[in-house]
């Protein structure tokens, strides 16, 4: 970790208040939110901040997530930076606008608590709401810590703004949302500079009279895709880049994949979200008993840097993928992605899909290091399998 | 009765895609001209976005955010509070929608933005039913009125939105008609020069989906009117009630004559329809009425 | 930027998009004639005159309205206004006063003194004979047209029946005298207390004009065969009408019997209640169906007039200071030509009147006899042709002693047509406008919607009883106030107002409002006939578009 070019205060948080502290610093001129569990505490700082003149938010609070995602497309289709948060229900009851978000390519920035779906009714952390929502257009970027939630959350406008695509940020429920810890909170003038507000080339009411979003041809609304094509490209780079300023800012790094003893790892364990901080533990005690063991986080989930990480599993035997999240039918969402990812690569590594932690139970450190033993020489299988 | 009046300054372009002889293309003209040109609009999906829009081309010429069905209200409520931002307070947010998207599934968005008093005019074009998807029952289609999902007559009333919102107890509420332009114009300036969330409900008797002549639209919407059937009105703060046309001057069969989807009633049908008509116009009265001896 | 434009985002308005490719019909403003234009015998511009009382513009008024008839103020007063029959507005409440809103304007206009403007004088030159209806209005029409005038009357007044057989009760004769003077004031070289023109000086006349008008009216009182004129107690109706009220109560004892049921007998019986007789109407007709204006048979009953209807008298005979009438009832059959009949007395009917004077009305026929083997006849009246014109070129005939339409108005309607034809006659290349053939405006062309339901202003009547003491003119005018909210009661059928509804009505924008009218942008209209539906006066209609 390098020093932070910046003086900063240092808080005990949770992972949504300090998601509350980086909307705060981002100065969003819009703010429609709808409480739900565990996205609450959200809501409610933001609110505080308000009250408190910390913060100028226009906040709504609307009777619904769907309402709250139309007035955040219709606010920032008027040239306002926009926030939301919601989790679970709330981001599915939002699936029909997700698509519109992104298809009238509107700089949103929504987090995301990541909890079970019902039914049957759970508050658990589980990552199916959100990557159930992979193909709606949106960048996703999964956050591991409070810490990188206030980092990512951020950095989450400065891409949404470079692109003109929304991003949504993910954290897993309780296990981050609601874990504390201490903060470093960047400083408001530096925040600003990272976030400079880049005037719309077309915005609803700039005097021009152009409409958004018009019934269209067939031709024209392909033309629409290809240019969400072409801006999703760019997302890895843009991210890249931003995540390198934000590290030269704070001394924090924050690129769109992160390693952990990677180096010569025969063994790479990817997953996203509050997992990665087990699999840390256990690359150390595998480590420690001779095992090349290494840790592959994957931060931007979309679009997935799939150049990235080819690279970075060139040479590397075994990747064991941690899925928190269950798609039936096939198995894990990133363990699929990974493959696709793959797909044509020289000397691919196996790669073995693991459905751990589904449903929000605990995934012990002894479960997941025995994975590497057992995945260490044995043939990948197109199964996922249920990590007990 | 006046002859028309109501300012034009070109707001509402010709060569939009309209039916011929639509009195929704013929109330937008009255609106969009009488909310100006500083206006954001906002339109659900509905025959108003079609004859709206049409990409590369727009009928108006003030912005239009083509939303999405059950959320103009949220819309509108997301424009406004991001013009407000921007120090924008006194641009007009106009949102435009259907009686699919407002009494039906756009009720909960409209409800909340109601609850919140945003600062939006909001005006459901009500032609009691889906006529843009070839005419099916809304929750807006009238007691015995025939649609495409109804075959042989609705069998339950035309929910009574007014009083709904009327229970939010916002700024303002009007009906309107367009047989009575110069009212529909004076209403919207009106409700333009007053804060928080106004709806204009205006009557529109669809063309094909009520089965009206091409030429016939203007004259069924009187015959409304006059029958009592869709009484023009005003209420303010929820409470206060105003007929803007204070008499009843005919009875509802030449307004059911004048329509194919009424075709099937019998006598006793259309006895048992005025009966509702004139137990709907009492009660309004009294309405009226309670509030001009308050 | 994007190269291309954006496909999120418009770019152009809907005015690229050319709508008028859906239509099959297009609206044509035209303005049509009003029922009331069509029944009116001079053809009069009545919507376009009303409409212009109702913007206040009277003058305007007057002069839409003596391009057909200069008689406004008379006609305001007497006319038998076939127009109101005709009038739309009685299918929704009442029908429009035309003739008291006739009257406004004509008293208007003799009050403000405002005058004819006549060209320069031609050479070329027109006699008109009779000093009646016809006969000034043909003389007004061709100075109006610039011709020398030379106007012929054996009596010593102009007016003929309008001054010696309408009494002033009905027509005050300062407004007699004003109108007609104003046609005078024009330039017409009169020659008053002439001969009358037998052939002989018909051939002169001729020869020293270019054309000549033969109005000489129906001077020969109808006689009844059974009625012994020459007993004192039998006087001529024309005779008492035209005479001086002292002479016509040297004439007339206490009980007065007026034989038949038209205008001229209601004028004599109401006449004659002025003078303190008793007065009994004998006609041929049922009640309800005299030949006379309903109005006079309505004020005759009110001043007293008893009527005995359906019945003839078959003889009279003095029977000591008085006169027995025998009677009887019969059976009355109108016939189909104006003013015929037929009667079957009914058996064992018989009655008796007593009188002590009897005044038979029963109508005026054309002195035919002194153009006997120079003009052809065509029963009762002078044969003409198409333009009036009789069997000799050049000479034309109109009025009552032309036709059996026996009403002033007719007489002022044929003197404008026979000008007309004149004119057109004497100017080379001066073809007669076609006649308009649009259809009348039909009630239902009318958009009631944008005409209040309204009374009509009526005229007041003065009392009875001071009706009965002078010979002043019974009816009272409209004021001003309620002139105009007579004329705005005035569908204006047919005749475009300038309300702008359909400019506002059409929901594509596609009528321009113009300094005076309104343009149809066929790049946009659909078709859809909206403003035709709205049109409060039925002046558009739709017509088949095949441009493509």
């Amino acid at each position: 970790m390098n020093a932070p070019l910046f003086t900063e205060d240092l808080k005990l948080l949770n992972g949504n208040h300090a998601v509350a502290w980086g909307v705060c610093l981002a100065e969003p001129d819009v703010a429609p939110v709808y409480p739900i569990t565990p996205q609450t505490p959200i809501l409610e700082k933001l609110i505080d901040f308000e009250s408190r003149g910390a913060c100028q938010i226009e906040l709504l609070t609307p009777e619904s997530e769907h309402s709250a995602m139309a007035a955040a497309i219709a606010a920032s289709a008027t040239g306002a930076r926009v926030f939301t948060a919601t989790s679970s229900q709330g981001l599915l009851l939002m699936h029909e606008l997700l698509h519109y978000a992104s298809g009238a390519r509107t700089p949103i920035v929504l987090f995301n608590v990541n909890r079970t779906p019902a039914a049957p009714w759970g508050f658990w952390p589980d990552q199916i709401d959100s990557l159930s929502q992979r193909d709606t257009g949106w960048v996703q970027l999964y956050s591991e810590s409070p810490q990188e939630s206030l980092d990512s959350v951020i950095q989450a406008f400065r891409i949404a703004e470079a692109v003109n695509l929304p991003v949504m940020v993910n954290h897993d429920a309780f296990y981050v949302s609601h874990s504390v810890e201490p903060v470093s909170i960047p400083d408001a003038g530096m925040v600003r500079d990272f976030l400079p507000r880049i005037p719309r080339e077309i915005q609803l009411g700039d005097g021009t009279g152009r409409s958004l979003g018009a019934p269209i041809d067939q031709a024209a609304w392909n033309l629409t895709r290809r240019e969400m094509d072409a801006a999703m490209k760019r997302v890895e780079n843009v991210s890249e880049q931003a995540g390198s300023e934000w590290e030269r800012l704070t001394g924090r790094p924050s690129a769109p994949l992160e390693f952990y003893r990677c180096e010569d790892a025969e063994i790479v364990y990817v997953t996203m979200g509050s997992m990665s901080g087990t699999v840390r533990e256990v690359v150390d005690l595998l480590r420690e008993s001779g095992v090349p063991a290494g840790l592959l986080k994957v931060r931007l989930f979309r679009p997935l840097p799939v150049q990235a990480l080819r690279h970075a599993l060139a040479g590397t035997s075994c990747a064991i993928v941690l899925d928190r999240n269950y798609s039936p039918g096939t198995g894990g969402v990133l363990h699929q992605e990974l493959k696709a990812g793959l797909f044509g690569m020289e000397n691919p590594p196996r790669v073995h899909g693991m459905l751990a932690g589904v449903g929000g139970v605990n995934v012990p450190v002894g479960s997941i290091a025995k994975l590497a033993a057992d995945c260490r020489n044995a043939e990948q299988t197109a199964e996922p399998v249920w990590v007990e | 009765m006046e002859m028309t009046k109501y300012r034009d300054n070109g707001q509402f372009c010709s060569g939009h895609v309209a039916c011929a002889g639509c009195a929704e293309a013929l109330s937008m003209r009255v609106i969009l001209n009488a909310v100006g040109e500083d206006t954001v609009g906002v339109v659900a999906p509905s025959c108003t976005a079609v004859i709206l829009g049409g990409h590369p081309m727009s009928s108006a010429k003030i912005p239009v955010l083509h939303g999405t069905l059950e959320s103009a209200a949220a819309s509108a409520s997301g424009v406004k509070r991001a013009l407000k931002a921007q120090g924008r307070d006194d641009t007009t947010v106009l949102c435009l929608a259907g009686d699919g998207g407002t009494y039906d599934i756009g009720l909960q968005a409209l409800s909340s933005a109601a609850e919140r008093n945003e600062d939006i005019l909001y005006v459901c074009f009500d032609n009691e039913g889906y006529m843009n998807t070839g005419g099916q029952k809304s929750s807006s289609t009238p007691h015995m009125a025939t649609t495409g999902s109804t075959p042989l007559g609705k069998a339950t009333h035309k929910k009574n939105l007014i009083e709904i919102l009327a229970a939010h107890r916002i700024p303002y509420i009007a009906t309107a008609s367009p047989s009575h332009l110069s009212d529909l114009a004076a209403k919207v300036e009106k409700a333009k020069s007053i804060r928080g969330t106004k709806v204009i409900i205006v009557l529109i008797p669809c063309l094909p989906g009520w089965g009206v002549a091409d030429n016939a639209a203007v004259k069924t919407a009187r015959l409304a009117v006059e029958a009592g059937a869709f009484p023009l009105l005003e209420i303010e703060d929820g409470v206060h009630y105003s007929l803007t046309v204070a008499e009843k001057t005919r009875p509802i069969d030449a307004y059911l004559a004048e329509q194919k989807r009424y075709r099937r009633l019998s006598d006793e049908d259309r006895a048992a329809l005025q009966s509702e008509v004139d137990d709907a116009w009492s009660r309004l009265l009294a309405r009226a009425g309670k509030d001009l001896n308050a | 930027m994007n190269k291309h434009p954006s496909p999120l985002w418009t770019h152009l308005t809907s005015e690229n998009r050319m709508t008028g490719t859906w239509r099959s019909a297009l609206p044509n403003y035209q303005n049509q004639p009003s029922p009331c234009l069509g029944a009116c015998p001079v053809h009069g511009h009545i919507a376009e005159w009303i409409k212009q009382v109702k913007d206040g513009d009277v003058y305007g008024a007057w002069v839409t309205l003596t391009e057909n008839n200069p008689f406004p103020a008379i006609a305001g007063r007497i006319c038998h206004h076939p127009c109101e029959s005709a009038c739309n507005r009685q299918h929704m409440d009442e029908t429009v006063g035309i003739c008291s809103l006739e009257r406004f304007v004509g008293d208007t206009a003799l009050a403000e003194g405002w005058q004819f403007s006549a060209p320069p004088t031609q050479e070329t030159s027109v006699a008109v004979i009779g000093g009646g209806p016809a006969g000034l209005s043909a003389a007004y029409q061709l100075r109006r047209r610039g011709f020398r005038v030379a106007l012929y009357e054996t009596k010593d007044e102009l007016g003929g029946l309008m001054r010696f057989g309408i009494p002033a009760y009905r027509l005050a004769r300062s407004v007699l005298d004003g109108e007609i003077n104003r046609i005078t004031a024009m330039g017409v070289d009169l020659h008053l207390g002439v001969p009358a023109v037998d052939g002989a000086a018909l051939e002169t006349l001729q020869n020293s004009h270019d054309a000549v008008f033969l109005a000489t009216g129906a001077s020969l009182p109808k006689r009844l065969p059974a009625l012994d004129y020459a007993n004192p107690w039998v006087v001529d109706s024309a005779d008492f009408l035209a005479a001086p009220v002292s002479e016509q109560t040297d004439r007339t004892g206490a009980r007065v019997i007026v034989i038949g049921g038209g205008s001229a007998a209601m004028d004599v019986a109401r006449s004659a209640r002025r003078l303190g007789r008793s007065v009994t109407v004998l006609a041929l007709e049922p009640e309800g169906r005299l030949p006379a204006q309903r109005i006079e048979v309505e004020e005759a009953v009110e001043e007293g007039v008893n009527f005995v209807h359906g019945a003839m008298m078959k003889s009279a005979e003095a029977l000591g200071s008085g006169v027995v009438l025998n009677c009887v009832r019969v059976d009355f059959e109108p016939g189909d030509a104006p003013g015929a009949f037929s009667v079957e007395p009914l058996d064992g009917s018989d009655f008796e009147l007593m009188a002590d004077t009897i005044i038979p009305a029963i109508g005026q026929d054309a002195d035919l006899a002194r153009w006997s083997g120079v003009l052809d006849a065509k029963g009762p009246v002078v044969a003409t042709g198409r333009d009036w014109q009789t069997s000799k070129p050049g000479l034309y005939a109109g009025g009552d002693v032309a036709s059996m339409n026996r009403f002033v108005t007719q007489a002022v309607g044929m003197g404008k047509e026979a000008a007309t034809a004149i004119a057109a006659a004497l100017t080379p290349g001066d073809a007669r406008p076609p006649a308009n053939g649009a259809a009348q405006v039909a009630y239902d062309r009318i958009n009631i919607a944008y005409h209040d339901t309204h009374g009509r202003n009526r005229q007041r009547n003065t009392e009875i009883e001071a009706r009965l003491a002078t010979f002043d003119e019974v009816q009272q005018p409209l004021g001003p106030n309620e002139a105009r909210s007579e004329a705005a009661r005035c569908f204006s059928c047919g005749t475009c107002i300038y309300c702008d509804n359909c400019y506002f009505y059409c929901p594509d924008m596609a009528i321009t409002k113009l300094e005076n009218g309104y343009v149809v942008n066929s790049d946009y209209c659909k078709g859809c006939g909206l403003c035709v539906a709205e049109c409060p006066t039925g002046s558009i209609h739709m017509r088949e578009d095949t441009s493509s």
